[in-house]
């Protein structure tokens, strides 16, 4: 830093040149994350607005839908994801402090911890799957569902990812409600979770190249403000998830 | 920014490890506490859903509070990045505005997975028996 002035500490994050000061720099990251991040709300608002409008219209119903969702591995989800955005605030803490080995080792903990959830959306998605609750052709639901069930098999008979799910929350429930409107909510729980799973897939992605960035000692990381930037995105996925779950998982009569 | 008179020295805040170990304690108590309230509620509240639905969201809320104000430590940022993490929710309140058209209209028909006579045609023409 050529320009620099003569009394800055040496030791201090190096100041960009297009900047004042380090105040300013570290600033206008953030806000430049927040203002991604305000898009984001944007992007799944409008799913949630759609979300709000068909549970308002149709709430009587969406409670027997909701019984097919397993509150228990949602719950698992909320836990780990909540665990997740703990160990990022962590993994800021310890950036600021400068304490590398403690950064990497709680983004490390926050990468296990996404995959984690997937595995256990893996589980969900594959019993929905399973009992045809994809909505796609093969759609099925309420009585058409038992029939379709008989032709497939001869007797119903649960897949892998069922008897998994059926071990922790008992038997599957009946499906009632209208069938019509059943496709209507597992297309915006498929949309919904799944636009947020692969949220959480591409922030795997940014933790895994943040901590080859810091182990290879990149010049691009000069202070905290990295991680702090994957890290806001990472509560973002958080946020979103702590409104999902009580939407979906937690529908009262 | 040019005459930064407090913040020369004394840079960004540090949020201690205490108060964020705190804070996800109490996000994982709210979240027991709205599942419990979904599951376990005594009778007369149970069955009711805009009380029980006002719950999971104002406890939502306050996760999400705590999520952004700690965690993403808006609560010690600048005026600026308050005003950007305020203004998404403000913005996504006033896109809600949009119930007010549906809620204020009947359903019009549309060509939809509805088995039987649907039509997008306008208003006031009759569908096709």
């Amino acid at each position: 830093m050529a320009h620099a002035p003569a009394h800055v500490d040496p030791n201090a994050d190096p100041v960009y040149f297009q900047y004042e000061d380090i105040d300013q720099q570290q600033e206008t990251y953030i806000v430049g994350m927040w203002a991604f991040l305000v898009t984001e709300v944007m992007f799944f608002g409008a799913l949630f607005l759609t979300y709000a409008l068909y549970r308002w219209k149709y709430q009587g119903d969406f409670y027997h839908f909701h019984e097919q969702l397993s509150w228990k591995l949602g719950g698992i989800n909320t836990t780990i994801l909540l665990l997740s955005s703990l160990t990022a605030a962590l993994a800021v803490h310890f950036a600021q402090k400068k304490k590398t080995k403690w950064q990497v080792g709680m983004l490390v903990l926050t990468i296990l911890c996404a995959f984690g959830f997937l595995g256990v959306k893996t589980v969900e998605y594959g019993a929905k799957f399973e009992h045809h609750l994809f909505p796609n052709k093969s759609f099925v639901y309420g009585e058409a569902a038992h029939e379709a069930f008989e032709k497939e098999f001869g007797s119903h008979k649960p897949g892998t990812f069922t008897q998994i799910v059926e071990k922790l929350d008992g038997p599957e429930k009946h499906q009632e409600g209208n069938p019509a409107r059943a496709r209507l909510f597992f297309s915006m729980y498929f949309a919904m979770t799944g636009l947020h799973g692969v949220h959480v897939v591409v922030g795997i992605i940014l933790f895994t190249a943040l901590i080859y960035l810091i182990v290879r000692k990149a010049p691009t990381i000069t202070d905290y403000i990295p991680t702090e930037m994957v890290c806001l995105y990472w509560h973002f996925v958080d946020l979103v998830w702590i409104f999902l779950y009580p939407l979906y998982y937690l529908i009262p009569k | 920014m040019a005459d930064a008179t407090h913040s020369a020295h004394h840079g960004h805040h540090i949020t201690p490890q205490r108060t964020l170990f705190a804070t996800g304690f109490a996000l994982l108590v709210l979240m027991v506490l709205t599942i419990g309230a979904a599951n376990y509620m005594p009778e007369p509240l149970k069955h009711n859903s805009v009380f029980m639905n006002l719950l999971a969201i104002g406890i939502a809320l306050l996760k999400a509070y705590l999520v952004v104000s700690i965690f993403m430590g808006v609560k010690y940022a600048s005026k600026l990045t308050k005003l950007f993490a305020i203004g998404g929710f403000v913005w996504f309140l006033t896109m809600f505005a949009t119930m007010i058209d549906y809620i204020s209209r009947p359903y019009e028909p549309v060509p939809g997975w509805e088995k039987g006579n649907s039509t997008a045609l306008p208003r006031n023409e009759k569908a096709p028996e």
